[in-house]
């Protein structure tokens, strides 16, 4: 890692059966709330799990990889941790079908965590785009014991602010706008995060949701020199650093880092983020 | 009350403790997974593709899922052999692992030297990638043609004493000339299959998935193809054949094996279910049990007719650059002997 402290953790992983215990959502939103104690005690916020649609993922070969999903809430003395996720395609259309009472199989908690927020100073501000929302849930609830916290929060639709009220319920103030306008402000996130820092009132920023969006992240923190810490989404086949599929490109050196293990959470200035 | 059974296997004079091995690009270093298991419970490892200097890998979206399957483009991305002597192989001695390098260059030449520098390093046996399709130069390009191959089989095989395997591309009109070539240029023993060429388009974004174009296909959707293309090799050759390619269940590593390999490769399963090997260790341990069967080497070949697996040359790699084709006369033509047996299969149908 550069120059910067790194306050992230990773630590081991292991393979868990989790009994699914709720299952809702609307439209192709899903929120999934799971037992499975061994992963809740060892996760941090940041951190993620693979998650296979099918509880006997080696039996039926097809769909073959598992989803990786990060935490959006964890719950180490319930042993409890929730996902949430869009339902896109054949895997996440299958595991939409999960009841109460099933198995799923995970490997977890995978990745580097955000960092302590202990190590940072000022005020912490939350920047999440769509299904890049859950994430920062964690995070809020992490942060909020040791910083001041606020988050700003962007997604198409007033629909797909997924987290919104997960975000809220941890009791941090949060900033919504929606490229249609049907929740707060028309626009992006880039706009009232632009304001924040003019205003000089942003310590550090932790941003998750699309490439695009968190290259424009980088860039505005860089400009008014606010460290930045960005999670990353990335196709990926194993999740625990064997298959080098899920590379990003280092920034200021040649090469790549792996998002899964080296990741998902970068500090900003380590890693090339393609914009628009 | 459980009855013994012996899984070790012996090729090219090297006892391995079963034959479930690790598949190269799947399995790292073997750090990945270190956590899980021990490491010397597997028959071996072959670790990730290793080059003369470091190799970065390519740019874009290196994997993306298929039916039954995935494709990938990673490029070969490795910290080179240097690195791999001085960080991984230490630490992997440690372990107790049982290892086999594979290796690639760019040149015939980049070949021979990560072979001279692996050479009295301790390692199992090398293999030699002639088959990824994901890198311009080297890679596929030596494994497509029976020259090609033999050239940079025979190269390698001045600049090393090491048990030499070579790993074949499925990408190949007749993979029995490629193997036979091989088997003549020295080789030790065949590991078969690498990946499928293939790809994928997004229709959202009218781009291919993968940042470059083309990828290997690997995973179940491939093993059909593996299995037919062993089969063929096994009947080919008189120098062992390590079977790979979607293996994924212990059933399917019995398969292999009863189509004539003597052991077997566990590859993209690895990436899905880290344990797989193991399971797959203790499923086939547990069909032997159930099935009266004390070796596993009895298994090798099961499945063919009664002749049809060559006896294998010598064994020891003292020979291997002296074995002469002439004095055996070549097993009967692979072609033949599938027709042949298509016909016993439609009769039975």
């Amino acid at each position: 890692m550069t120059g910067l402290k790194d306050s992230r953790t990773r630590g081991e992983w292991v393979l868990e059966t989790a009994r699914v215990l709720a299952h809702t959502g609307e439209g192709d939103l899903r929120k999934l709330v799971l037992q499975a104690p061994e992963i809740a005690r060892r996760a941090v916020a940041g951190q993620f799990v693979q998650v296979h649609p099918m509880p006997r993922p080696l039996a039926g070969a097809d769909p073959l990889l598992r989803r990786p999903l990060s935490f959006c809430e964890i719950r180490p003395r319930e042993g409890i941790i929730t996902l949430m996720y869009r339902v896109v395609g054949k895997g996440t259309r299958i595991l939409a079908a999960a009841r109460p009472g099933d198995e799923l199989d995970l490997l977890g908690p995978l990745g580097h965590s955000f960092p302590d927020p202990r190590a940072g100073r000022g005020r912490l501000v939350l920047v999440g785009g769509g299904l890049g929302i859950p994430p920062l849930v964690a995070a809020a609830h992490w942060a909020r014991e040791y910083r001041e916290v606020e988050a700003v929060i962007g997604a198409p639709t007033r629909f797909y602010l997924a987290g919104a009220e997960e975000l809220r319920a941890a009791g941090v103030p949060v900033t919504a706008v929606t490229e249609d306008g049907s929740e707060g402000a028309r626009g992006l996130v880039t706009e009232p995060l632009q304001r924040l820092l003019e205003e000089g009132r942003v310590g550090e920023v932790w941003a998750c949701g699309p490439e695009a969006m968190l290259a424009a992240v980088k860039e505005l923190c860089a400009a008014a020199s606010v460290p930045c810490f960005v999670s990353v989404a990335k196709h990926m086949a194993c999740g625990f650093g064997a298959c080098l599929g899920c590379t990003i490109p280092r920034a200021g050196a040649p090469g790549y880092l792996k998002t899964c293990q080296d990741g998902p959470v970068f500090a900003a200035e380590e890693v090339v983020l393609r914009g628009c | 009350m459980a009855a013994e059974v012996d899984l070790s296997t012996e090729l090219f004079g090297i006892r391995f403790r079963n034959p479930v091995w690790t598949a190269s690009g799947c399995f790292g270093y073997g750090r990945e997974y270190a956590g899980l298991f021990p490491l010397r419970e597997l028959g071996a490892i072959c670790v990730k593709g290793t080059s003369l200097e470091p190799w970065e890998g390519n740019p874009g979206t290196r994997v993306t899922e298929t039916p039954g399957g995935m494709l990938n483009a990673i490029g070969l991305q490795n910290p080179g052999v240097e690195h791999f002597l001085k960080v991984d192989w230490p630490w992997l001695q440690e372990q107790g692992a049982t290892v086999v390098v594979n290796i690639v260059g760019r040149t015939v030449e980049e070949y021979a030297a990560v072979a001279r520098r692996l050479e009295g390093s301790g390692v199992a046996a090398l293999e030699l990638n002639i088959s990824c399709p994901n890198v311009k130069e080297g890679g596929m390009a030596f494994g497509t043609t029976p020259r090609g191959a033999a050239e940079v089989t025979a190269a390698v095989r001045k600049a090393t004493t090491l048990p030499l395997i070579v790993k074949l591309s499925p990408n190949v009109t007749d993979v029995v000339a490629i193997a036979r070539a091989v088997e003549d240029a020295g080789a030790d023993g065949i590991s078969l299959i690498n990946t499928v060429l293939g790809m994928s388009i997004d229709i959202r974004r009218r781009k291919p998935h993968l940042g470059n174009v083309f990828g290997g296909l690997s995973g179940p959707a491939i093993k059909p193809i593996a299995l037919r293309m062993v089969w063929q090799v096994a009947g080919a050759v008189r120098i062992p054949v390590i079977g790979i390619g979607g293996i994924t269940t212990w059933e399917d590593a019995v398969e292999f094996l009863m189509a004539g390999a003597r052991a077997v490769q566990v590859g993209t399963a690895c990436f899905v279910n880290p344990r797989a090997p193991l399971e797959i260790i203790r499923g086939i341990r547990d069909f032997m049990v159930e099935t009266g069967v004390t070796r596993v080497t009895d298994l090798v070949g099961a499945a063919r007719p009664q002749g049809s697996l060559p006896e294998l040359t010598g064994g020891s790699r003292e020979n291997a650059s002296v074995r002469s084709r002439g004095t055996a006369p070549r097993p009967h033509s692979e072609a033949a002997e599938a027709l042949r047996q298509f016909m016993k299969d439609a009769d039975r149908a």
